[in-house]
């Protein structure tokens, strides 16, 4: 029997105990006629268990009809980067039982290690953030930015009790997949969301038509920066923007290592931050697991969603960590609490926390610069390419950028062994033949003078579909 | 404190940033392969940070020893029989971490060209089945990433689904169970729902009359948890499902409990509408100090344009593909595919359960909570003495009379015996007639010589309340930090190291 320890004799002996004849009889409550017959095989069509090789077997069937990053020169990136993961993260994480294996630290005295994990962890999004209070992890960063919403919904309706102020703003290019989350849980809250577009130019927001959007209408104002196309904004102009009729800002952040460089949230004056944190030493698994980070100013902290960590004493006057300020959270606070969430996703905040201090002050820093580096050679030389022109040119970029080129280039590339830049083709009108290339601190030179070449390629005698 | 001459700094006892030693390091890079740029410079003019971000600087040993010493003051799966009701905390295969650290998963890349995910898009269209069939609904989503996403999503569909019937405005209630987990009215009022508590019956179960009171017209579902959070099975769901329905209403059923009934019987033959799994307690996804979980939801016919894109579709030649395009669907409640990771762990416990293992581990799981329930039996006071399902509910009633003790100070003292502590005070006290609640899960995978050892210390612990009460006050007794002031870290909350910002 997989996984379960009791032998014929041991199941009689606590069947006698418990004074019934059948494990079968235990379960009256449920009405005979419902109950599956396990003599009927069309009842409960499930496959026969298997054992541990041939479920290896299975598995490995499975991926052998697959194909990953690491088996190409690759380029994508659009909210989950292709970062190199030390294996110490997946040895203390993954391989040792007792973090993984634990749960929620409801009982401080023998959850010490996943309480004081956790507080690291807040401490260390407060570094890279530069803001007071951040939370033991949300889903990831597109559902984050959904709580940040429904945050700033109730920041707005507590300050400004006598004013409608349920429109939520998304200003510029934020990522599709935020986006659409937003999108989902507006539209159950009732909150109305409002799309403020970029400039075509730039790829940066449009001050004027951003200002025009903040009216008293709106609780809160969301800015990705570095933005869906890569291109760094000008969160303070945001700010400022919006401190005219007293919005709140929320900076959305995809690619977290940007912030080893870029002025912090704090720094810019924004209220929240959130973001994705598969950057920080998680794998990639399709998009997931990973985890959200959400970090606010101290004035906000009682209408923080998710767990949060303290510290504090034992009864000793030793110093010790625990789950703080839970009346405003669901198993307290049921219909009043100010988010439903509950399991979270504590191990990929471990990770994260392993990865940040793994690299430390330094070697984090070195990340980014090689990062930034590698995408100004990778600009330079893409943009050598005859019939290839990178956009938004004139804008800061960190890890990602925008060339246009021609559509469906993708299969040539393909077969060169390059997975290029994700296609723009559907991400909005205009933006056809644009593709949207991430570098990380895998790609090297090679990779990058790969993609240059097959480019030139496949472009060749294709007639130029750069608009302008 | 007598003869303490010297301050002595362990550093087992330090957080990362106090042990950070300047200008150490632990990780490095390859040597850059393309010219070195200045940074300013590159970024054109973007506002940069006004110092470097205050992250620790450490030696790889270090870091590990670190951690090592913080897990070491955890209670784990793999080292303490760990009963928390409600939770689920079974064992979890270690071929779930082996598999998952294969680099076709962990490079999965989600914008990797279709063809390159196929073995991907199949395990996932597999993994919805194997739900289908258990759940006796023929639609599955997986793209939730926790029980109370799972929750959302429903509500998000069934709200959808009105809203199309033109039904929206007037179906404005959910009724709830006062017994209920707390995500449940919290996930109903954030779909701006107005939340109706429905009062259990003495057997914990649902009152039909004054739910037959409470449905109408204004009724857009009832979110109720079978088994319920007294652990016991709830007898009436056709009759609640019929209530329900004949007022057009749904039934959604919190699925947390799934571990007791999964293969018994199948909640859609039972008239459920939607109902939520929790991957991580049912299907041994490890729990993770906290997560990450998985959510997925099934849902009946008529609530299936609604669900969250994209979803898995085999073709007729038998390749795979991701619909993305449905007019009616509630849109994405995550970004990519939901917690995909979590999500293969799961696939890869059920192949190895099949059909027979899946019925074994509801019959083990409930036997096991009855011999529990069975021998401790004079000892605690049980809430519902009659058969459980794969958890029992006991209170501190006895022990408070006797000795003024509660849930919490035999809870501490388990620590003691090396087991992590049942779930306390929930279901709450309304539900336990004042009286702290304790609630036993302990799960098919644990033998028979553990759930003794926890039966004999739980006998000691109750022997002890009268002889020793102050050996309950003052535990645990052999931990790194003892009995928290959890009031001063709410009332004045540190947050951070402080040197992370200095």
């Amino acid at each position: 029997m997989p996984f379960i320890p009791h032998t014929q004799k041991e199941t009689a002996e606590m069947l006698s105990a418990v004074g019934v004849k059948s494990i079968e009889e235990l379960f009256h409550d449920i009405p005979q006629k419902l109950r599956i017959d396990m003599k009927d095989s069309s009842k409960l069509k499930l496959p026969k268990g298997q054992g541990e090789l041939e479920v290896i077997r299975h598995i490995e069937g499975l991926l052998a009809k697959t194909k990953n990053a690491g088996d190409y020169a690759y380029f994508r990136g659009g909210g989950i980067y292709n970062h190199f993961v030390s294996t110490v993260v997946d040895h203390i994480a993954l391989y040792d039982g007792s973090f993984i294996t634990a749960y929620t630290p409801y009982q401080p005295e023998c959850s010490q290690g996943t309480l004081t994990f956790i507080f690291e962890f807040q401490s260390a999004i407060c570094a890279l953030t530069g803001l007071e209070v951040a939370n033991a992890s949300m889903y990831d960063g597109a559902s984050a930015l959904a709580e940040a919403m429904m945050m700033g919904l109730h920041v707005a309706e507590d300050k400004f009790r006598k004013e409608n102020r349920s429109t939520f703003v998304i200003a510029g290019h934020v990522n599709p997949e935020y986006v659409a989350v937003c999108k989902t849980y507006a539209k159950t809250a009732g909150i109305k969301l409002v799309i403020v577009p970029a400039s075509e130019d730039s790829g940066r927001i449009d001050a004027d038509a951003l200002k025009a959007a903040l009216t008293r209408n709106v609780c809160a104002v969301a800015v990705q920066s570095p933005n869906y196309l890569g291109v760094i904004e000008d969160v303070e102009g945001v700010v400022a923007a919006a401190k005219v009729n007293e919005n709140l800002v929320i900076q959305a952040i995809a690619e977290p290592l940007s912030l080893a460089y870029l002025q912090s949230p704090a720094e810019a004056g924004v209220d929240i931050a959130v973001g994705e944190g598969q950057p920080l030493g998680n794998h990639q698994f399709l998009g997931g697991p990973a985890f959200g980070f959400f970090a606010a100013k101290k004035e906000h902290l009682r209408k923080m969603p998710g767990r949060i960590v303290s510290e504090t004493v034992d009864r000793n006057g030793k110093r010790a960590y625990a789950l703080a300020l839970a009346t405003r959270e669901q198993h307290i606070r049921r219909e009043k609490a100010t988010s439903n969430i509950c399991t979270n996703q504590s191990l990929c905040a471990l990770r994260a926390l392993i990865h940040l201090a793994a690299w430390g002050k330094n070697g984090f820093m070195e990340l980014a610069e090689h990062t930034i580096a590698k995408t100004q050679y990778a600009m330079k030389k893409l943009a050598a390419v005859e019939g290839v022109k990178v956009l938004h040119g004139e804008s800061p970029v960190f890890n990602e950028f925008v060339i246009a080129a021609a559509s469906g280039l993708d299969r040539k590339l393909i077969k060169k062994g390059i997975v290029g830049g994700l296609s723009l083709d559907k991400y909005g009108k205009g933006r056809k033949g644009q593709y949207l290339v991430a570098v990380t601190e895998v790609t090297t030179k090679e990779d990058v003078d790969k993609y240059a070449a097959a480019l030139a390629g496949a472009l060749a005698g294709k007639p130029v579909g750069v608009s302008k | 404190m007598t003869n303490a001459t010297t301050a002595v700094t362990n550093p087992a006892e330090q957080l990362l940033f106090e042990m950070s030693v300047e200008g150490r390091r632990c990780l490095r890079l390859p040597e850059l392969d393309v010219p070195k740029v200045d940074v300013k410079t590159a970024l054109k003019g973007a506002k940069l940070r006004n110092q470097p971000a205050k992250l620790p600087e450490l030696s790889e040993l270090d870091v590990v020893r670190h951690f090592k010493n913080l897990a070491d003051k955890n209670f784990s799966v793999d080292k303490n029989f760990y009963p928390l009701g409600s939770c689920t905390m079974k064992y979890n295969p270690k071929i779930n971490v082996t598999l998952l650290s294969k680099p076709g998963f962990t490079k999965a890349h989600p914008h990797l060209p279709e063809a390159d995910i196929q073995g991907h898009i199949e395990l996932m269209y597999n993994l919805e089945g194997y739900l289908r069939e258990i759940s006796g609904l023929p639609a599955v989503t997986l793209q939730p990433a926790a029980g109370a996403h799972g929750e959302m999503t429903g509500i998000m569909v069934i709200q959808a689904f009105f809203r199309d019937k033109g039904e929206g405005k007037t179906r404005t209630e959910v009724i709830i169970p006062d017994s209920a987990h707390g995500t449940n009215p919290a996930t109903a009022a954030l779909a701006g729902f107005k939340t109706v508590t429905l009062k259990s019956n003495a057997d914990g179960g649902c009152d039909l009359e004054a739910l037959k009171a409470m449905v109408g017209p204004q009724t857009a579902a009832m979110m109720i948890t079978n088994p319920t959070t007294l652990g016991l099975i709830e007898p009436n769901m056709l009759q609640i499902a019929e209530i329900l329905h004949a007022a057009g209403a749904k039934l959604y059923m919190d699925g947390a409990n799934m571990n007791a009934i999964q293969g018994v019987v199948r909640p859609g033959d039972y008239g459920v509408d939607v109902m939520h799994f929790n991957l991580h307690k049912t299907y041994s996804v490890p729990h993770g100090s906290g997560g990450p979980g998985a959510g997925p939801i099934a849902v009946r016919e008529d609530l299936e344009p609604y669900l969250p894109t994209p979803r898995p579709i085999k073709k007729p030649d038998g390749t795979f593909t991701l619909e993305f395009k449905r007019p009616k669907t509630i849109g994405k409640v995550r970004s990519f595919f939901g917690n995909y990771g979590a999500l293969v762990m799961a696939y890869i416990y059920m192949s190895q359960l099949g059909r027979e293992g899946v019925r074994r581990n509801a019959e083990y799981a409930v036997l096991a909570a009855n011999y529990i329930r069975a021998k401790l039996r004079g000892h605690y006071h049980i809430q519902n003495d009659k058969t459980c399902a794969h958890e029992v509910v006991f209170t501190d009633a006895k022990q408070d009379a006797e000795s003024h003790l509660h849930a919490i100070d035999v809870a501490k003292r388990l620590i003691d015996y090396g087991i992590h502590p049942m779930t306390i005070y929930f279901p709450q006290a309304n539900v336990t007639g004042g009286h702290g609640a304790m609630m036993v899960e302990p799960t098919e995978t644990e033998s028979k010589q553990t759930l003794d050892f926890f039966i004999d210390v739980m006998k000691k612990i109750a022997a002890e309340c009268k002889e020793n009460p102050d050996l309950l006050k003052n535990a645990p007794h052999n931990m790194p930090v003892v009995r928290l002031d959890e009031v001063r870290a709410t009332t004045q909350p540190q947050l951070y190291c402080p040197m992370c910002m200095a």
